[in-house]
């Protein structure tokens, strides 16, 4: 069997381990068009702040490829699928194929903004994009995020933590919109604030104005704030030109089933770019995040391999921390429509919020700040789809954990499959 | 693979495993001086009830782990005998591994994931086994399928 990845990230790795589980001498070569070790864009941000060395990016070793008898070719495009099973790199070379998976990822979403091509104006993706912020920090006395969502935030704590003035600017009523209802959010900003990072809600920019770099930015409302550096955090772009002119189905990303194919035979596609269905709502979208590009990586590569293993579906979920205060959101934590409960519990002074939605007595999101410790156990709630209603008065109690879901287990034994839940309920006669 | 087993009959909620754990994951690996470092040793068995039924629980060093699937820094990883490892040398504290643990066994001390290793630095084994007074806690071979 011939393979083909493109893209060496969260997917294209995951894949790679997956398949060598099932296909020890299968023929694999992976392309990327970063030359880069493997390593974890996630971490950028602590990159950024110092926090962590250039080589703990790596979450892979540097002989990984061989130890996988993988064949990589490195800081090379992939510019085309081909429609007879070959692809097509930048140096025009084809290669041909027998299993393809694209897992090329996303980019940074660069706004339509007068003046975003100045020098200075960042997005905050690959590894390149770090190193070029973090080279302009010596002329940086100020720096502006545009967007509030995962990546402003980031970015922005990362800029403080190295004396940079910064000023989160959001067009929604606060941050973390798209993941955190209102007033978990509102732990998040009040916090960051606290802490000396100017944000500034119901904002959006105008113009980043300035000669050849950047100066300054004005906003809607025509105030200026002067800055060196702009981050650019409006969420991603999925990287599909690649299938232009194929019959691979494209729709915000590339839109693959549950065994993660997509509308070509042999041609599979994982991450940040495939677009899959939801675990909770069953939609079509793209949850992109590190998890789910992992275990969509498992298992296209078990099926480019020849298993027969369905995806779940990918989950809407986050974990951030900012000066010491830890907040998780996960699936449904905006409800719109008929039918939800929402519990809740909170107390300002210690900085206690959680929140838990029900729809039918299944829980279907939750957001915790402060006391996450449990998040995994509302978690595995979640995805196996139980009914909570003789737990749903303990859900918010303190001591809530693991132990307090065993009954459930016990009434739910086909739901919880894995072979650690057997191994609990041997010794719980 | 060998993990360790709570016989949920035999445990007595008297938290030993707890303290054991705690100590053996200190700087001293004494109870006296354990108690007031800093930061505080933080236990990874964690002793739990419901009704009447009282488990000590701690990693289950899952098959398919959650937690190093969702682990952004490659700090959470499966080790050769099968346990479930994590390198605090590379984790950023960013709790993705809490958010997917369906056991809900991972703590926090400042920036670090706390999680049980099976004592794989003291060729005595799991303490929390050596402290059970019940016999309750067992170090047992794991019979898994295949995957
Ligand atoms: C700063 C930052 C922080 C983040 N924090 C979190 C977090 O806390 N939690 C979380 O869950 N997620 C987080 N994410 C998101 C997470 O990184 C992504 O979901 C994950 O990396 C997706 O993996 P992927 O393999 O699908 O694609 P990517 O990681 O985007 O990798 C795709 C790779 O393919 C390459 N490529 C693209 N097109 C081509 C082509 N035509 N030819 C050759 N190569 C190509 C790209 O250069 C890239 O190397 C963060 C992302 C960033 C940038
Ligand atoms: S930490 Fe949790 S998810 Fe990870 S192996 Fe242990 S029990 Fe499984
Ligand atoms: S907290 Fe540490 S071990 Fe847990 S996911 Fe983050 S980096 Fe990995």
């Amino acid at each position: 069997m011939n393979y083909i990845i493109i893209g060496a990230s969260a997917a294209g790795i995951s894949a790679i381990e997956s398949i060598r589980t099932v296909d020890k001498n299968g023929k694999i070569t992976i392309i990327s068009d970063e030359n880069y070790s493997i390593y974890s864009r996630c971490v950028l941000s602590y990159y950024l702040a110092g926090i962590v060395s250039e080589d703990k990016l790596k979450y892979r070793e540097d002989d990984f490829y061989k130890k996988y008898n993988v064949n990589a070719i490195l800081g090379k495009k992939v510019v085309s699928v081909l429609p007879d099973k070959k692809i097509k790199l930048s140096d025009g070379s084809e290669i041909p194929f027998d299993k393809l998976l694209i897992a090329t990822g996303s980019r940074s979403k660069m706004e339509n903004i007068t003046g975003i091509e100045k020098e200075g104006v960042f997005g905050l993706r690959n590894i390149d994009d770090a190193k070029r912020i973090d080279l302009r920090l010596i002329k940086t006395k100020s720096a502006v995020m545009l967007g509030g969502g995962l990546i402003g935030l980031r970015a922005a704590y990362a800029l403080h933590k190295r004396a940079v003035n910064v000023t989160v600017v959001v067009k929604s009523k606060h941050v973390l919109s798209q993941m955190m209802d209102e007033e978990g959010a509102s732990f998040v900003q009040k916090r960051m604030q606290e802490q000396g990072i100017n944000i500034l809600t119901g904002l959006a920019a105008k113009e980043i104005i300035g000669d050849k770099e950047v100066k300054s930015v004005i906003l809607e409302n025509g105030n200026k704030i002067d800055c060196e550096i702009v981050v650019i955090g409006k969420g991603v772009q999925p990287n599909i030109e690649l299938v232009k002119n194929t019959n691979i189905k494209t729709d915000w990303g590339i839109v693959v089933n549950e065994f993660l194919q997509t509308t070509v035979p042999d041609i599979y596609s994982a991450g940040d770019v495939a677009q899959s269905s939801d675990l909770i709502t069953g939609e079509s979208t793209i949850n992109a995040l590190w998890p789910n590009a992992i275990a969509q990586g498992k298992v296209a590569g078990l099926n480019m391999a020849g298993k027969n293993v369905k995806y779940s579906g990918s989950i809407g979920m986050n974990s951030v921390e900012f000066f010491d205060l830890p907040t998780i959101s996960y699936g449904i934590t905006k409800p719109k429509g008929e039918g939800f409960e929402i519990l809740i519990k909170k107390n300002s002074v210690k900085n206690i919020y959680k929140k838990i939605i029900l729809k039918n007595n299944k829980l279907v999101g939750f957001v915790l700040v402060s006391d996450v410790n449990q998040s995994g156990v509302y978690g595995s709630l979640i995805e196996k789809k139980i009914d909570v209603s003789s737990i749903k008065n303990n859900l918010l109690d303190n001591n809530f954990n693991f132990a307090k879901i065993l009954p459930l287990i016990s009434e739910n034994r086909k739901n919880f499959t894995e072979p650690e839940y057997d191994e609990i309920l041997i010794t719980n006669k | 693979m060998k993990k360790v087993y709570c016989e949920v009959s035999k445990c007595v909620g008297c938290k030993s495993c707890e303290i054991a754990c705690a100590v053996e994951h200190s700087k001293s690996k004494t109870l006296f001086i354990a108690i007031s470092e800093e930061p505080m040793p933080v236990h990874r068995r964690n002793v739990q009830s419901i009704n009447k039924l009282i488990i000590s629980d701690a990693c289950h060093h899952c098959q398919e782990a959650p937690c190093v699937s969702a682990c952004m820094s490659g700090a959470m990883y499966k080790d050769k005998d099968g346990s479930t490892q994590h390198d605090e040398e590379k984790c950023v504290g960013c709790w993705m591994c809490i958010m997917a643990c369906p056991f809900g066994t991972i703590s926090r001390r400042k920036k670090l994931a706390i999680k049980c290793d099976l004592c794989k630095d003291n060729v005595k084994g799991p303490m929390c086994v050596i402290s059970c007074p019940t016999k309750a806690l067992s170090l047992k071979d794991v019979q898994r399928g295949e995957l």
